[in-house]
């Protein structure tokens, strides 16, 4: 195949080369046979017929170079290229609306099939599953995401190898890490011993982890880098196994570096370095919970032995998960909890779900958003073949002489079909063509709009091979959709019609405008959409996080991962605060326990005593905050009174325990009663103490996000370090005086006065963080916005195109109206009303379509319908409008038709 | 054409020019008279179909072709075998060997 391919290339040469065989051959023989008596003439006959026809042989020969599909393909392809060298504005014009849908949905697919579909790069990542805890957990949250397990219900499921061939857990966390010099912070995976070798990763570098390397807790100090960590860190260098690194100030030992592209096993969090789970205890600093059965922290990966169905798997866990539950009831350290929770926790299931590609949440956060906006390219691609299908039946209309002479001539209307067939796979070649080229492009710009919370290096903007397979196959579909209409046409062409002048493009007529009306009904819906996003994007922005945050800037500081003890820790963010509050940067400072509108938080349930004891139904958002905290952001008291400096001391020194609650809080608890002095606890158990007054409400402002509306509560900061709040809150939030990089200037100088080993992380303005908290929605918008605009463009053009092929048919018609005493006025209404009748089935189409599509985006939408009127009547509003635009200039066309040139036309 | 002529079998005729170049190396028209004269005029060659093969089996790499004097002192395509050629004419003449004595060994079954 790819021989004759080459053959074709080198076709005259072949060819002369054939003739002179040929010639030799019948010159010898008519010299033999003139030798045998025969005159030269008879000779040269007999010659001819033994061969059996020069032309046939040639023929036969030339099937042998090249088979005589691809001869004939060849030829088309030669053919079309010639016909579109001869009309370049076209060619350019349906060859980059082809571009522009290819790249979309390249680039777009890239996202989706990184994010979405690829598969971890392990040995038979199909058999991978992921264990869930189905019913209630009765435990401890350790860690805020999802899929949690204990360590030891891992080492449990280890045991199972009825079913598995092996399982890992991990959990993933940011250390501070020294190669010798600065300490910065580093993404980390804590994994059991069985980690590497059941996925099959291999090591590039030294050894992986085995079980020996997670034992007993604390002995086995020991890394693994990541090659990417290893290659840019430490340039690659060979003598890396057995270096000392600093993990959180501990000192760990360099044993290996796994395989180039292997990234862990989620594509948001790509780890720096792996950590035995023994070693829990030091890469996670106050973490000592690794062997407790009721913390949940890690997620807890399987992998199927080859013969084992999922199905059979999870149901022959079943009576080991029951019997693991009854155990654990009887358990030191289960939590005193109702019978009620009791019952739901001796009810959970465990449950496997196929983990081939690992897991996420960036998967869960990110999928629904790429596959709408996948869809919406998809829709854009589609009408980009729409228009070049309607460009093509144009041509083909102008064409319709040529392909008339060939019908008529004697080509079969299939080999004529196939002809425009090739017409648009070259001309969909091309355009695919440019469409990679642009892709890696779009890519980094898609990936520019994604949260950047996102690991270094978590997305890649190249094209591999599956993309370039995506893309091929998006092209030759393309191609055939765009070279589907008008082949047709030529298949249900009759000759005798179609050699009649005129009559025959009717149903090309017919065919475009079927085309133009789905095209209106789709991009009404593209339409929508993006107005729906938009509107999102900018109710949230309008909402706010319901404080002023302008000059409000936020940092944070991790003593205990510095290898502080609560207590020093505590004492050092007092100090700094202190300082922070006296620089001249700084209007006012104060503290957190939680970051805002990082998409975290800390969530209890409450117990809420007044005349009577009730429990909240979900948990509430809970945050700890230094006195200050509230006046530093703006924050709004609306009822009682703001925490004062009496609030931190501990209980100890005789303080009293005090919470603040937010306005959502005393709607949905409070029934209109006044909260304050009303008292609260953490939980939701029989045993749990309400004995925290409720002094004050403030103003709701968002927490995790700006879109949440949420329950929150509010404690002190203890200053003392006590257990129960004694956290180590190094959040801090500065309204600032100046620029923000002067004021970093001042905090860095602070911090490193204090301990130059601290790192200070999460540097940023609110403005910024605002604006980062909304990058899906504000990706959505902007995406869809741009989608919208190139679907109107598009089928602007297509309407444009249709109807002046109307007009142009219809001249001869118009002038006679004319003649006999039309108005210039009806005459425009006539190209109108074609038009009015195109946009109003495809608006027919399109809002019936809305209603049903509206479900998928439901969830993405903030303070809006789908099927918001107002939008939709703004949207066929702008559609209308810009349907009018296009018919417009075609109708004055029509209305300025001399009636005597019209006439005279035939 | 007196007496009847067989037409080659179907498939027999690469292998024929394969073992007629096994020879010595020849031009088309060479081929095709040194077919009739060892068949004794037996064979009928259908001379069209020569050359399709020919340029076939040269594609296949088991032939190459160079352009050479001839007898007649004009300019000749010669055609003559490849190692790669040299070994197909093996296996063919190989399998045609068991072919025909597993048609001989069905026929004497018949006949005894």
């Amino acid at each position: 195949m790819i021989k004759q391919l080459l053959n074709w290339f080198r076709l005259r040469h072949l060819e002369t080369n054939l003739d002179r065989e040929l010639k030799y051959h019948i010159d010898r023989r008519v010299k033999d046979l003139m030798l045998s008596g025969l005159a030269e003439a008879e000779a040269r006959r007999q010659a001819s017929l033994e061969i059996g026809g020069i032309a046939h042989v040639r023929e036969e020969v030339r099937d042998v170079w090249l088979s005589r599909w691809l001869r004939d393909f060849v030829y088309d392809l030669r053919f079309s290229v010639r016909s579109f060298l001869g009309s370049p504005s076209f060619t350019v014009t349906v060859v980059l609306s082809l571009a522009l849908g290819i790249g979309a949905t390249t680039a777009i697919y890239s996202l989706v099939d990184q994010v979405v579909l690829h598969a971890l790069p392990v040995r038979e990542p199909e058999r991978l599953v992921l264990f869930d805890w189905r019913g209630y957990q009765a435990t401890v949250n350790a860690f805020g995401s999802y899929n949690l397990m204990s360590y030891p219900i891992c080492r449990d499921l280890q045991q199972q190898e009825r079913f598995f061939e092996g399982v890992l857990c991990r959990a993933r966390t940011i250390i501070s890490l020294s190669m010798g010099g600065e300490h910065a912070p580093a993404a980390a995976e804590v994994v059991s011993g069985t980690y590497f070798s059941m996925l099959g990763v291999q090591p590039a570098v030294g050894r992986l982890f085995t079980n020996d390397d997670d034992q007993t807790p604390g002995t086995s100090p020991v890394v693994v880098l990541s090659y990417d960590f290893w290659k840019a860190q430490l340039a690659g260098a060979t003598d890396v196994v057995g270096r000392k690194v600093l993990v959180n100030r501990y000192p760990m030992t360099v044993i290996g570096v796994a395989a180039p592209g292997f990234r862990g096993i989620d594509v948001g969090e790509v780890p720096s370095l792996w950590i035995p789970a023994a070693m829990s205890a030091q890469a996670i600093p106050g973490f000592g919970n690794m062997q407790n059965r009721f913390v949940r922290w890690m997620q807890v990966l399987g992998r199927l032995r080859p013969d084992m169905t999922l199905a059979t798997a999870q149901a022959g866990l079943q009576p080991w998960f029951k019997a693991m539950l009854d155990e654990d009831t009887r358990r030191e350290g289960y939590p005193k909890i109702t019978a009620e929770r009791r019952r739901q926790f001796l009810a959970s299931t465990l449950e496997l779900t196929p983990a081939p590609q690992g897991h996420s949440p960036l998967r869960r956060t990110l999928s629904q958003p790429l596959w709408v906006l996948f869809g919406a390219t998809g829709v854009l691609l589609g009408l980009a073949c729409m228009n070049v299908a309607g460009l093509f039946l144009a041509r083909g209309s102008a064409r319709g002489r040529e392909i008339r002479t060939r019908l008529a001539l004697g080509a079969s209307r299939g080999r004529i079909g196939r002809q425009l067939l090739a017409d648009s796979l070259l001309i969909a070649a091309v355009g695919g063509s440019i469409g990679i080229v642009l892709a890696p492009a779009a890519i980094r710009a898609l990936i520019a709009f994604l949260p950047q919370g996102i690991g270094p290096n978590a997305l890649q903007s190249v094209l591999n091979v599956r993309l370039l397979l995506f893309a091929l196959g998006v092209s030759v579909a393309a191609g055939i959709l765009s070279g589907f209409a008008p082949a047709l046409q030529v298949g249900r062409e009759s000759l005798m019609s179609s050699l009649k002048e005129r009559s025959g493009t009717a149903l090309g007529l017919r065919l475009r405008r079927t085309i133009v009306t789905a095209q209106i009904a789709l991009t009404l819906i593209l339409v929508i959409g993006a107005v729906l996003f938009v509107r999102t994007l900018t109710s949230l922005i309008a909402k706010g996080p319901g404080f002023d945050t302008s000059s409000l800037i936020s940092f944070g500081i991790d003593p205990i991962q510095n290898g502080y003890s609560p207590a020093e820790a505590a004492r050092l963010i007092h100090r700094i605060h202190d300082q922070l509050r006296a620089s001249r940067t700084t209007q006012a400072a104060a503290i957190a326990f939680n970051q805002l509108l990082t998409g975290g938080s800390w969530n209890n349930q409450m117990t809420i005593q007044t005349d009577q004891r009730i429990t909240t139904d979900r948990e509430v958002r809970l945050n700890a905050v230094s006195p200050g905290f509230f006046s530093t952001l703006g924050v709004r008291i609306v009822a009682g009174r703001d925490f004062v400096e009496r609030d931190t001391l501990s209980v100890s020194e005789g303080a009293q325990r005090v919470a603040l609650v937010n306005e959502s809080f005393v709607q949905r608890y409070f029934n209109g009663r006044s909260p304050l002095g009303a008292r609260v606890g953490l939980g939701s158990g029989p045993d749990v103490k309400p004995e925290i007054e409720i002094v004050g409400v403030m103003a709701n402002i968002s927490y995790r996000g700006v879109r949440e509306e949420w329950e929150q509560a509010y404690f002190p900061v203890i200053s003392g370090g006590e257990a129960s709040g004694g956290n180590a809150a190094g959040n801090f939030y500065m309204r600032i005086q100046g620029s923000p990089k002067a004021a970093l200037q001042s905090i860095r100088t602070i911090v490193r006065n204090e301990d130059p080993t601290l790192p200070i992380t999460f540097f940023r303005t609110l403005d910024e963080q605002v604006s980062r908290s909304l990058t899906t929605e504000r990706m959505l918008a902007a995406l869809s916005g741009s989608f919208g605009t190139l679907a109107l463009l598009l089928s602007l053009v297509g309407l444009y195109g249709v109807i002046t092929f109307t007009v142009t048919q219809r001249t001869r018609e118009i002038g006679v109206r004319l003649a006999l005493g039309a108005t210039r006025l009806a005459t425009v209404w006539l190209v109108l009303r074609d038009a009015l009748v195109m946009t109003s089935i495809g608006i027919a189409i399109a809002v019936p379509s809305v209603w049903a599509l509206g479900r998928l985006v439901e969830s993405q939408l903030y303070g809006i319908k789908p099927t918001d009127p107002a939008t939709i009547v703004t949207a066929t509003l702008i559609l209308c409008s810009t349907a009018l635009g296009a018919a417009l200039i075609p109708a004055y066309r029509a209305a300025a038709v001399n009636p005597t040139d019209a006439l005279r036309l035939e | 054409m007196s007496s009847p002529r067989f037409p080659i079998p179907q498939g027999t005729l690469d292998m024929l020019i394969l073992h007629i170049l096994s020879l010595e190396p020849a031009h088309g028209y060479g081929i095709a008279q040194r077919l009739e004269q060892i068949s004794k005029s037996v064979i009928q060659l259908n001379q069209g179909s020569l050359y399709p093969a020919l340029h076939r089996l040269e594609q296949k790499k088991w032939l190459k072709a160079e352009w050479k004097q001839s007898e007649t002192g004009r300019e000749a395509k010669f055609y003559s075998l490849t190692s790669s050629g040299r070994k197909q004419l093996v296996t063919e003449k190989d399998s045609w060997g068991r072919l025909t004595q597993a048609v001989q060994l069905i026929f004497n079954e018949g006949d005894s």
